[in-house]
């Protein structure tokens, strides 16, 4: 048994450590996210939930960057939660921002009474197509950003370079990838859980099911004036770089799912 | 007696009940377990992330196995109990159930976030939202 040392003078050199004893990786680039147990505290200290109620969807809105440290149990749900409320008067005020740490609780009780879910298909598909008819890998033009839809290929790229993604953005690619490209969610789920590193096969599992229409009502869409309405000036939202996402939503159901009505 | 904790990725905090559990006396542990990391497929980043966390934390990190290491730990300090958060991590409980059959191990639940029947409907969340919201809308003494 060997003890590893936990005392650096600089990042570099932690990381540079990391590198050495995890020689079955090939990328070595870390993210700018940084752990820790004073890094959790310092985002704490910055959050706020009443901000966040009103612009958690837009992708520069105030949401806490916390998943990380809730993921690892850095911070608990309870914490935060305890947090949240001592800084607003009404706790309604809050509720939306109670109601997404509820969603996490929601989705551990699933995992803990359902623990094959997540990698099994818990409903079919409401998409008009059969779980066979969506293929098993997820492609290559997809994994390294260059799928030719401008604001998807943005949004990879800031999962390969940092490690994290806004939660809309995980809708969006998700979306993407299930129904524009008819791949399997768990083929998008598995990446995702690779990269992210607050990636929960919970909470992410069960949001691509969520996507996919295998855990929810019907199949999760957008189109490109919705990603405008969220998006900031940084993400291309030109037409003619993602001309498949211009169209009304009605246009969109029915080319991407041509048999959705009709009799399975 | 000292006490072990086996600290995993689930639980990387000092104030997690399976300290109190444990008693004043304990020694904590986490496993940089090779074959582990390589079956949860984590990337780079998140290894960053979990070792800066473990560099604040008071936890050994040891290179190998947890089973064998956690056996031979408990072997060499004469250690009664291994303390272990609960997890819902299905190989985390598998390395759970295999220490299981060595050494008597103390599981140890989360703080939770609401308290509710373990018969619950979860079919959708807002079925679960209806039974849980006047509690998650209320703060904890924890």
């Amino acid at each position: 048994m060997i003890e590893l040392e936990k005392i650096f003078t600089n990042r570099k050199q932690l990381v540079k450590y990391v590198s050495e004893i995890s020689p079955w990786l090939q990328n070595i680039n870390a993210s700018s996210i940084m752990g820790g147990i004073s890094q959790a505290d310092r985002h704490l200290q910055d959050i706020d939930p009443i901000k966040y109620c009103r612009t958690r969807n837009f992708l520069n809105g105030k949401v806490t960057k916390l998943s990380p440290y809730i993921r690892h149990g850095i911070l608990t749900l309870d914490r935060l939660r305890n947090e949240a409320l001592a800084l607003c008067k009404d706790p309604e005020q809050i509720e939306k921002f109670i109601q997404e740490l509820a969603w996490r609780d929601y989705w551990q009780r699933i995992y803990q009474r359902h623990p094959k879910y997540i990698w099994d298909d818990i409903e079919s598909y409401k998409t008009g197509f059969q779980a066979d008819e969506y293929e098993d890998e997820l492609s290559e033009d997809i994994a390294t950003a260059n799928t030719g839809v401008a604001c998807i290929d943005q949004f990879i790229e800031t999962l390969l370079q940092t490690g994290y993604m806004h939660n809309h953005t995980r809708m969006y690619v998700a979306a993407y990838v299930v129904h524009w490209r008819r791949i399997k969610w768990q083929a998008g789920a598995k990446w995702f859980l690779h990269h992210l590193i607050d990636g929960d096969p919970a909470s992410n599992n069960f949001s691509w099911q969520w996507v996919a229409s295998t855990f929810s009502n019907k199949p999760y869409i957008f189109n490109l004036d919705n990603v405008r309405k969220y998006a900031h000036a940084e993400i291309n939202t030109n037409s003619t770089d993602n001309a498949v996402l211009d169209d009304s939503y009605e246009t969109l159901t029915l080319s991407l799912f041509p048999n959705k009505g009709m009799k399975q | 007696m000292t006490a072990l904790v086996w600290l995993h990725e689930d639980a990387l905090r000092q104030d997690h009940p399976v300290y109190t559990a444990a008693g004043e006396d304990v020694i904590s542990y986490f496993f940089w377990d090779e074959n582990y990391l390589q079956e949860m497929d984590y990337g780079f980043k998140r290894l960053v992330f979990i070792y800066e966390t473990l560099c604040e934390l008071p936890v050994n990190i040891i290179h190998g196995s947890t089973v064998e290491g956690l056996s031979k730990l408990a072997e060499n300090q004469s250690c009664e109990k291994i303390y272990i958060p609960a997890t819902s991590n299905p190989v985390l409980q598998e390395i759970i159930a295999e220490l299981q059959h060595r050494l008597p191990v103390v599981v140890v639940e989360e703080t939770p976030f609401v308290s509710l029947t373990k018969d619950l409907d979860i079919k959708r969340f807002f079925r679960y939202w209806k039974k849980a919201k006047k509690l998650a809308m209320q703060p904890t003494d924890s």
